[in-house]
């Protein structure tokens, strides 16, 4: 097990070196000049081309692209060219707003997605399957900023119940969290739901039905364990995703987070925050699926047997 | 058995793990506006985007700008009015051509307890001068000296009329020499002023929190706490006003300008600001380089209907490069009117009766976007085809600078509230380029008469030339001025002594609850 992981960490390395080439290629062709944006329209032209040369900038790309990886190796991202600030400094000042709406979203979408799910499953075609498939449906398709905005209209401004917005205590926690939260249920109760029909008619659970097991058993222990491995699958992807940040999420809930802080240094061009944040973003996504697969160990022995 | 203890620990732990992390945001319970007592002291101003540093001279951003204001002061002001007025200069003299004498003012105290000095002045203006972001608007200093410690020589490298109207850019804040040699490189993020309120703290993306400075000079704000909150959607800024959480919300959007109007609890205010949007022409290129085609362009645009349409009405039609808030603007200059016939004709003029096709940059603002859209139908009137290109904003201003373009889609601020500011970098042959010059315009007579202007300190020698400058640019079109936009603000009725500053940076000194 402790070889798996160990096998698992060192394979970040080619992947953390692939993201950095792709965001990096991809920062390098598109257009404008990080220097301009910088100093600003106004700047003389003089000074942005003295800036450019500090910076490095009229180098080969492969130049360039060599001593970020070198400098990234030594822990320097830099600093960001709009705020002049150290950029990991910035991201982990950011990350902690992600990660806890990110774990309270995806505890959310878990509490409702799994027993719906099984519900649906073990009842399927009753009328409470198919309201909770309908609900499903509509969760899934219904876009997050516009179930966000719907969330405030009722519970900020006709309830005045919860802040509409911004980072604080608990009570700006529950709507972006259950804007998240739904959307991922609705996945998760799909994908609960089909897994437990399959393993539902599988020959083993009629063996345990006719051995006179009690469909309370049959269900929660013989059943479930066996259909939770895609389960588990989809919520550490969700977890994963919620945590690069769910950027329309945050923006309409004025809500600090990693993703916001992305697409606002994409938008000003602003190189070293934009790799720092995608190789963080990357970093965590592995780290989650690492997580998904120890996890499978504990659900399931034989995937146990084979983490070697 | 054990395996289902192992998955319940294995949840426990997960249950356990996200509690702990979303409890640990919560250092206290959320502040709902409702139910405070009817004479508050703290405040929440709600803007588009957060600040990006503290420092004046590592940024030149509105949301910066904004938070600065309260922080510090600059040497002289310039009031709501556009008057200059005294800051952290008592008064000041003019002692020849190229020098100035500034009185400082005595007992005045920075946020760390060190008391303010002639050398601090110095120290700042050196300082901004070796600032790539904000030399260029002290540009015209030579020397900074401090012969007394109340006492500040300011000399020039040539008369610069402006002067005084630079020095009161948020830009050329003072600042304590102490402070930000011990900051460092975080500075930005610690700034110390003499300003009526205290940096507190800066929860990055979300807010920044000022306190009251209790020894301002100029007394005690009476509001003890400001909190500037980062609301990027401006629909969530009328929210907040809605539901209390902030009381005063700038920027807010046309659409929801009604809401907040007959909304009960809120009052809207609106007011010129010191901008301009305008349709420049690539005066290099064909058929651009003909001033018949540009006026044609000009009596082509019904700035009425962009007005009412994109701004809802947020906006004044414009005619001079310059609005009515900035020094030197000429008011017998009128608008283009809106006259097809006359456009027709001018085209005719041109040889180009039969139109011509031809491209109109914009960058990704949705505002200039929609402008764009509505001067392509206009401008399909009198036979021009105009291909809309949206452009993200680095390689817009790239490109332009580089003159790559036939027709584009900017704005200017006249932040000082002085014509030189408004006009040298829009037509000067000097500025052409990123300097601002992006139509690549170009006359020699109002080159000079720039040069006069900026040079000049009799202010109504300054004002006449930039009267002529004013008059020949109209005529010559290398730009079709749309309008000067209008800025609001929009908060809870209780507020009082609250000012929109043309510049858009509004002080919250005076401002009680």
């Amino acid at each position: 097990m402790h070889k798996y992981v160990f096998r698992r960490l060192l394979m970040l390395i080619p992947v953390l070196l692939g993201v950095t080439f792709i965001v990096f290629s991809i920062m390098y062709m598109t257009p404008g000049d990080p220097a301009q944006m910088i100093l600003g329209e106004k700047a003389p032209a003089e000074a942005v081309e003295r800036l450019r040369e500090e910076m490095g900038l009229n180098d080969p790309f492969l130049m360039q692209y060599g001593r970020f990886v070198k400098n990234a190796m030594m822990g320097k991202f830099g600093r960001s060219y709009t705020t002049n600030r150290e950029v990991f400094a910035e991201i982990f000042s950011r990350f902690p707003a992600t990660l806890q709406l990110a774990s309270l979203g995806v505890l959310i979408a878990v509490a409702i997605g799994i027993p719906v799910g099984i519900i649906s499953a073990t009842k399927q075609y009753s009328l409470f399957d198919s309201i909770s498939m309908i609900a499903a449906l509509i969760g899934v398709s219904m876009p997050n900023f516009w179930q966000g905005l719907m969330l405030i209209l009722l519970f900020s401004v006709y309830l005045g119940w919860l802040p509409s917005g911004g980072y604080g205590g608990f009570a700006n926690f529950i709507l972006p969290a259950l804007t998240l939260g739904t959307s991922s249920a609705a996945i998760i109760t799909r994908m609960t739901r089909s897994s437990m029909l399959e393993v539902i008619r599988q020959d083993y659970i009629r063996t345990a039905r006719a051995k006179g097991v009690n469909e309370k058993t049959v269900v929660n222990k013989h059943a479930l364990k066996n259909a939770l491995i895609p389960v588990i699958t989809v919520v550490g992807l969700q977890f994963g995703y919620l945590l690069g940040g769910a950027v329309l999420t945050e923006t309409v809930f004025s809500w600090p987070g990693v993703g916001r802080l992305l697409v606002d240094a994409i938008k000003q061009k602003d190189t070293p925050m934009v790799q720092a944040t995608v190789v963080f973003i990357a970093v965590t996504f592995s780290f989650v699926n690492l997580g998904v697969d120890i996890l499978y160990a504990f659900v399931d022995p034989r995937i146990k047997s084979q983490y070697k | 058995m054990l395996r289902n203890k192992k998955i319940a620990a294995v949840l426990a732990l997960v249950l356990m793990f996200a509690l702990v992390v979303t409890g640990c945001g919560g250092q206290k319970p959320a502040e709902q506006g409702e139910n405070a007592v009817p004479a508050k002291e703290e405040i929440v101003v709600a803007q588009g985007a957060d600040a990006k540093s503290l420092d004046p001279h590592a940024t030149n951003d509105q949301p910066s700008s904004r938070v600065m204001k309260q922080i510090y002061n600059t040497l002289v002001t310039a009031n709501e009015d556009m008057e200059i007025v005294p800051g952290l200069a008592e008064k000041w003299e003019q002692k020849d051509e190229k020098t100035w004498e500034f009185d400082i003012r005595k007992g005045v105290k920075f946020h760390n307890g060190e008391e303010l000095k002639a050398s601090d002045v110095k120290f700042t203006l050196e300082r901004m001068l070796k600032s790539d972001k904000v030399a260029h608007i002290v540009e015209a200093i030579e020397s900074v000296e401090a012969p007394e410690d109340y006492k500040v020589v300011i000399k020039l490298k040539e008369p610069f009329g402006p002067i005084l109207s630079h020095l009161s850019h948020t830009a050329a804040s003072i600042l304590n020499e102490k402070a930000v040699t011990e900051a460092g490189d975080n500075y930005g993020q610690n700034p110390v002023g003499t300003g009526p309120f205290k940096f507190s703290n800066w929860q990055a993306g979300d807010k920044i929190e000022l306190v009251a400075n209790e020894e301002y000079f100029e007394g005690a704000p009476a509001i003890k706490k400001v909190t500037f909150r980062n609301i990027t959607e401006g629909t969530n800024r009328t929210i907040g006003l809605e539901t209390g959480e902030v009381d005063i919300a700038y920027d807010i959007e046309p659409i929801d300008k009604d809401k907040v109007r007959n909304n009960e609890k809120l009052t809207l205010i609106e007011e010129p600001s010191l901008s301009l949007a305008y349709i420049g022409f690539n005066v290099n290129k064909e058929p651009f380089n003909k001033k018949e085609v540009r006026q044609a362009i000009n009596y082509a645009i019904n700035r009425d209907d962009i007005i009412t349409a994109v701004l809802n009405g947020a906006g004044e039609k414009a005619g001079a490069p310059i609005g009515p808030k900035v020094f030197g603007h000429n008011p017998n200059i009128k608008p283009y009117e809106y006259n097809v016939e006359k456009a027709k004709e001018l085209m005719k003029q041109a040889g180009l009766e039969g139109g011509f096709k031809t491209t109109l940059w914009t960058n990704d603002n949705p505002v200039r976007v929609q402008i764009a859209q509505i001067i392509q139908a206009q401008l399909k009137e009198i036979g021009i085809d105009v291909a809309i290109e949206t452009l993200e904003w680095g390689s817009y201003l790239d490109r332009t600078a580089r003159g790559e373009h036939d027709m584009f889609i900017l704005g200017w601020v006249t932040v000082t509230g002085d014509a030189d500011y408004g006009m040298y970098a829009l037509f000067h042959s000097s500025a052409k380029g990123g300097a601002g010059n992006r139509t690549f315009y170009e006359n020699p007579q109002v080159d000079e008469l720039l040069e006069k202007g900026r040079t000049s300190v009799d202010t109504s020698e300054r004002e006449k030339a930039y009267f002529e400058v004013q008059k020949i640019v109209v005529e010559e079109a290398p730009a079709a001025n749309l309008y000067y936009q209008t800025q609001n603000v929009g908060m809870q009725k209780g507020i009082k002594g609250f000012r929109l500053h043309p510049a858009g940076h509004h002080r919250l000194f005076g401002v009680s609850y």
